[in-house]
């Protein structure tokens, strides 16, 4: 077994339950066209048109033409609100026997199945590990990982999502296999004996073509281009990666021909007064979803998880978008402590051993997005290095930056960094890492990479 | 009116056009230090840790305090005078450095001003003590751009710079009060006007060796009952504070272990090899400066290695230096100079770890699958092995 670099649990509070709730069906979708990797700018449907669950509302010019899928029936609007498609009188939705065109191809045709999987908009939820782009439908990976965890705090848990329909996750996985030709699948899983994980291998018992990898439950080990590089998969090779909602996807997508409307996402973070997972169609606008579940003070409503999402506010969402895996809800700092510094902080949780939490147990704590502190020169105390599950080094390249050494920069591989975000949160001079690793992969491919192609 | 409310309703003069616009920085310390700031994350991730630098140097004031504390009760009120003398001269320096640079002020004089003092003869006169902070605030840290950024330890930059310019006054020691309350009501005086100079136990030793007196007992190093600078004496509290600077994280414990481990075997060599020349190892480690240097200078994280493998190195060519120095060279302690000649070399021994590391790195992408084969079955496979064999026994 190799050695686990790095990594860190940050322990937030608000930790959503097992409980998937469900939700009242809301009165309009407000579908974003900007997604994280989606700009669904190719209207498909005019101004005022009627469209039944399913039809393509635009699409994905520049991924495969990927459509933006009406998750309900309804009458659209470009205009109401800018960058959004907003479905309003909605249809209540149809039983799922009813359900839309069925015409799940048969056997064989591996390219008839992928160009469904897109039609569909399944494939949207299929990322490339290295890239963290939409890999190419119809093109050749080196391997498929599937994962059933995710760690960061807080995203929608695999195994509530994967818990909902056992028996379509593993069909789901039978369509994958039928895409490939020998090439394998690996399944993520946790390191525990959990009641859980004795299921699925129950219920993948005789699936000799999914290979179970063991992942230690230590943030970010779950990262897909982590274990992509630790299976042994090189930068210039695609793999396909997939969640357990992507799983769940393929299998709507290739037993019923059906695209998929809704998504298990969690809602937690220190800001939620009862973190759940929900059911929501794609398009609830946030401002229902969060209403009456927040905490009274000001909250920052973050797409994703709190080390690696977006302020959805700030990016003008108003609605869950098609990627979405979790809103973490996290209050704003107001509050300015006198002596903060010099407080003993039995409730506060740090990678260091410096406040008196130290000597209790694990447990959650009520993070705010206050900075803590000030921002100060490094004072190389090597936190970010220990944290880092990839080996590099982000002080010496936030040192290297600075004196705007970018050969150095490059050799020092910080386009190994997959922005987990560790080295900004342990950074004791609060210095924004993130950004800087980010900064710096930025300027040596403008920089130096454009310069060498003159 | 509260705090909150008094920084409030002075701010105005010390930003944009007020009066007091210059000494932004010195505003801005006070208030931040007593209120924490109200400044929020811009980006991802949206929340920190708790640390921050200011916590961090408190660590380190918390662990020197017990042995702070030992000088106080040994040699009297003279040690919280120069204590305070180190704090407003080393300070003040900052803050001027501070307004002309109009950054901010750092905290890393917390710990230089509370650890000068502590390595200075407890007689030594008070404008000597601020005559070494100021130089060793001034050459060893602001020079170089300030904290984060100095090449040597600023205190030990200080006290080398005495011990050159005033080598009698520096080697002017005085007994401790054993009997309780010790001196915590007194003020001895200085070594100009007592002219008081005993063996510390390290000057005692060489003695020995010449031929003449006894050796300092064990008991009286760890205790602390022993002449010498004002917070190397007493072991046991060293210890306790220094074991808890390493439970925090705040020091690196691979320095003090290598430090420590490298000079203990170095010394039970020499003691091995002529008894009669070199005291024992334990005698050492705990006699003189050794473990004050090992628990809080040589643990400074700018001034030491960043990389893991280089603290090793670090440490082990501190401990080194100090063994010889002690044992083989004309001086008595040997700490101070070993952990500045680590100083010299620590960035070079960081060079070599980081190419290490940096080579390393640059085959990481390169594991490629043994060709051919479709990858997953090469053996490579993190974690697979056990998962895999549970599923096939079901």
């Amino acid at each position: 077994m190799k050695k686990v670099r790095g990594g860190y649990d940050i322990r937030l509070a608000g930790r959503p339950s097992r409980t998937i709730q469900q939700i009242v069906p809301p009165q309009r979708l407000l579908l974003p066209r900007r997604t994280r990797r989606f700009l669904f700018g190719q209207a498909c449907v005019e101004e005022g048109a009627r469209v039944k669950a399913g039809d393509v509302l635009a699409r994905d010019g520049k991924n495969f033409d990927l459509p933006l899928v009406a998750p309900m029936g309804g009458t659209v609007s470009w205009t109401a609100q800018a960058d959004h498609a907003v479905l309003g009188e909605l249809e209540p939705p149809a039983c799922e026997e009813q359900a839309t065109p069925v015409h799940a191809p048969s056997g064989g045709e591996t390219a008839a199945k992928r160009r469904q999987l897109v039609d569909l908009g399944a494939w949207a939820f299929v990322e490339d590990a290295y890239s963290g782009k939409l890999p190419d439908p119809q093109g050749t990976p080196a391997a498929v990982i599937v994962s059933t965890l995710r760690l960061e705090p807080y995203q929608a848990r695999g195994d509530v999502q994967m818990m909902e329909s056992l028996l379509g996750f593993i069909r789901g996985l039978e369509h994958l296999q039928s895409l490939l030709e020998y090439q394998p699948i690996y399944l993520l899983f946790p390191n525990v004996r959990s009641e859980f994980a004795q299921q699925v291998r129950q219920q993948l018992r005789g699936h000799a073509w999914i290979k179970l990898v063991e992942v230690p439950l230590l943030y970010p080990h779950d990262n897909m281009l982590l274990c992509a590089r630790r299976l042994g998969f090189r930068r210039d090779q695609i793999v396909w990666t997939l969640g357990p909602d992507a799983v769940l996807a393929v299998d709507a997508a290739l037993t019923h021909g059906r695209s998929v409307s809704s998504r298990v996402i969690s809602l937690g973070g220190p800001g939620v007064k009862v973190p759940v997972h929900l059911r929501v169609t794609f398009g609830h606008p946030l401002e229902e979803l969060t209403a009456g579940r927040l905490e009274e003070s000001e909250c920052r409503v973050i797409n994703g998880g709190a080390l690696n999402g977006y302020d959805a506010t700030a990016a003008g969402q108003l609605g869950v978008d098609i990627e979405c895996q979790g809103l973490t809800i996290v209050p704003e700092n107001v509050e300015r402590e006198l002596l903060g510094w010099t407080r003993p902080g039995l409730d506060r949780r740090s990678y260091s051993n410096s406040y008196l939490s130290a000597l209790r147990g694990s447990f959650d704590e009520r993070m705010t997005t206050a900075m803590r502190g000030e921002r100060r020169p490094c004072i190389s105390c090597s936190f970010c290095e220990e944290v880092c599950p990839t080996g590099v080094m982000p002080h010496l390249i936030h040192k290297l930056l600075y004196a705007d050494r970018l050969e150095d920069v490059e050799r020092s591989r910080v386009d190994l960094c997959m922005d987990c975000g560790l080295c900004a949160f342990v950074c004791p001079s609060k210095i924004e890492l993130r950004e800087d690793m980010h900064e710096a992969r930025r300027r040596i491919e403008t920089e130096l990479h454009a310069a060498e192609e003159h | 009116m509260s705090i909150r409310g008094f920084f409030e309703k002075h701010s105005h003069h010390f930003h944009g056009q007020g009066r007091l616009a210059p000494l932004k920085p010195l505003y801005e310390a006070v208030e931040n230090f007593m209120l924490s700031p109200l400044s929020r994350t811009k980006s991802a991730p949206h929340v920190r840790d708790p640390l921050d630098v200011k916590r961090y140097m408190s660590m380190v004031i918390i662990g020197l305090l017990p042995a702070a504390l030992a000088g106080w009760y040994f040699f009297g009120l003279r040690v919280l005078a120069m204590i305070a003398v180190s704090y407003a001269i080393g300070g003040a320096i900052e803050v001027a450095f501070a307004v002309v640079r109009k950054e901010e002020i750092n905290e890393g004089f917390l710990v230089t001003g509370l650890l000068f003092p502590m390595i200075l003869p407890p007689t030594l006169p008070l404008w000597m003590v601020a005559l070494g902070v100021a130089f060793g605030v001034l050459v060893g840290k602001e020079l170089f751009g300030g904290t984060g950024r100095n090449l040597f330890n600023p205190a030990l930059i200080g006290r080398c710079f005495l011990a050159i310019a005033y080598p009698t006054a520096m080697a002017s020691y005085l007994d401790p009060v054993k009997a309780w309350p010790g001196r915590l009501f007194q003020w001895a005086g200085s070594a100009l006007s007592d002219a008081t100079t005993n063996p510390t136990p390290l000057s005692q030793a060489k003695r020995v060796i010449a031929g003449g007196g006894e050796l300092t007992p064990i008991s009286d190093l760890l205790w602390g009952s022993v002449s010498g600078s004002v917070g190397e004496t007493s072991a046991i509290l060293l210890i306790v504070g220094g074991v808890f600077l390493l439970l925090t994280r705040v020091g690196n414990y691979r320095t003090t272990v290598s430090m420590l481990g490298a000079f203990a075997i170095l010394e039970s060599i020499l003691h091995l090899a002529d008894p009669g020349r070199f005291v024992g190892p334990l005698w050492h480690l705990l006699a003189g400066g050794m473990l004050l240097g090992a628990f809080f200078m040589a643990t400074d994280p700018v001034t030491g290695p960043v990389t893991g493998g280089g603290k090793w190195v670090y440490g082990a060519l501190i401990g080194v230096s100090a063994a010889l120095i002690r044992n083989l060279t004309g001086y008595v302690e040997g700490v101070m100079f070993a952990i500045l000649l680590g100083n010299i070399f620590a960035p070079v021994i960081d060079e070599v770890f980081i190419r290490r590391r940096l080579a390393a790195l640059a085959r990481q992408d390169v594991i490629a699958p043994e060709r051919g084969q479709p990858p997953g079955q090469q053996g490579n496979v993190w974690f697979e092995g056990k998962a895999n064999e549970e599923a096939a026994q079901q």
